[in-house]
């Protein structure tokens, strides 16, 4: 079956919804006329505009303002932290957790570095004074790490999965 | 510069009076509801969808910056919030091209007004939510295409293209319908 061209179904959309100027309109007009397709085509398409003429606005139920209102105080904040991503964040610092606690444990981090100032070479007129040398606990740095590792994965835990999960329980 | 009737409302919100909001949201909940109701195609899940959109909005008002009309932002949220919902409700979307169309016999005819929408809701159940919900802004006539745009997510181009797709697909659809009742009477 013979069909019209998507640009000519384009036009005939614009036509019925006054897009097209007045020269424009008339010759398409006389090209309606004397092309069958088109003129099918638009009494299709005129058919669908005709069937939206009945579309109105749904409505919601009577007590809906009131329902919202009431909820406003009660609702919680929505928050920033999806649980998707939350629960990915959590597996991957659970995930770093357990591999620096495996290396912790073989002792890779057990040597000790100490850091002498007065090494630097700095010029003597701006060191006057003997610098302090201090050492560093490569284990020491490991454990700070792992702690606060541990409280980043209790946030995350909290945000993503216990606070909601307790929002939920109360509003049910 | 937009002059948007609700401004006056948000400002009298955002002052403290939360009683301002039962008026926006009497302004808005039908349009809101008609969005959702277009997404989901489930009266209670788009009163729920409208209600939660308004929740959202109430709790970011500070966030809206008043470059678009407070209406436009608010559609937006209500249409995220409903494509959410068909997401978390595993609800496929089906393509024209595989949709089974259940024609049913009745004793009044197809032009019927009743009929009509029965017809018109089974045609545009087969566009996916975008087309639908842009269709059925763009036949309200309250919305310019760039507003649309703005509610759906959408260039203003892409959504007039969209558009004049979903149009077309409606009106083959119609005819078939009209040549299936035809070869039945």
């Amino acid at each position: 079956m013979k069909r019209i061209s998507q640009a000519q179904e384009d036009k005939l959309l614009d036509y019925l919804d006054g897009n097209l100027d007045a020269i424009a309109e008339k010759q398409f007009e006389d090209e309606i006329s004397s092309n069958v397709l088109l003129k099918t085509r638009l009494e299709e398409l005129l058919a669908v505009n005709a069937l939206f003429q009945n579309l109105s606005l749904e409505q919601p139920s009577k007590n809906f303002t009131e329902q919202v209102m009431m909820k406003l105080d009660t609702a919680p904040a929505s928050s920033a932290w999806s649980i998707r991503n939350g629960v990915l964040l959590l597996i991957g610092v659970l995930a770093a957790l357990g591999a620096i606690s495996l290396l912790l444990t073989t002792g890779i981090f057990d040597s000790t570095a100490t850091i002498n100032l007065n090494q630097s070479e700095l010029p003597n007129k701006i060191l006057r004074e003997q610098l302090p040398s201090f050492t560093l606990s490569g284990k020491l740095m490991i454990n700070i790490i792992i702690l606060l590792n541990i409280v980043l994965a209790w946030i995350v835990l909290d945000r993503t999965i216990l606070r909601p999960y307790f929002q939920r329980r109360m509003q049910a | 510069m937009i002059i948007d009737p609700d401004l006056p409302f948000i400002d009298r919100i955002l002052a403290g009076e939360q009683n301002a909001y039962a008026e926006l949201i009497g302004r808005h909940k039908s349009y809101a509801y008609t969005i959702a109701f277009k997404i989901l195609q489930n009266r209670p899940e788009a009163e729920e969808a409208a209600q939660d959109s308004f929740i959202k909005a109430y709790q970011n008002l500070k966030t809206f910056n008043r470059e678009a009309r407070f209406s436009t932002w608010l559609y937006r949220i209500v249409f995220n919030t409903s494509i959410s919902y068909k997401r978390k409700n595993n609800k496929v979307f089906q393509s024209i091209e595989n949709t089974v169309v259940i024609y049913t016999q009745e004793g009044e005819g197809l032009l019927e007004k009743t009929d009509k929408t029965k017809y018109l809701n089974l045609a545009m159940a087969k566009l996916n939510e975008a087309d639908r919900t842009a269709l059925s802004l763009f036949y309200l006539d309250e919305f310019s295409l760039e507003e649309i745009a703005a509610i759906t997510g959408m260039q203003a181009n892409t959504v007039k293209v969209r558009i004049h797709r979903a149009r077309q697909r409606l009106a083959d659809e119609l005819k078939v319908i009209l040549n299936h009742e035809a070869l039945t009477l």
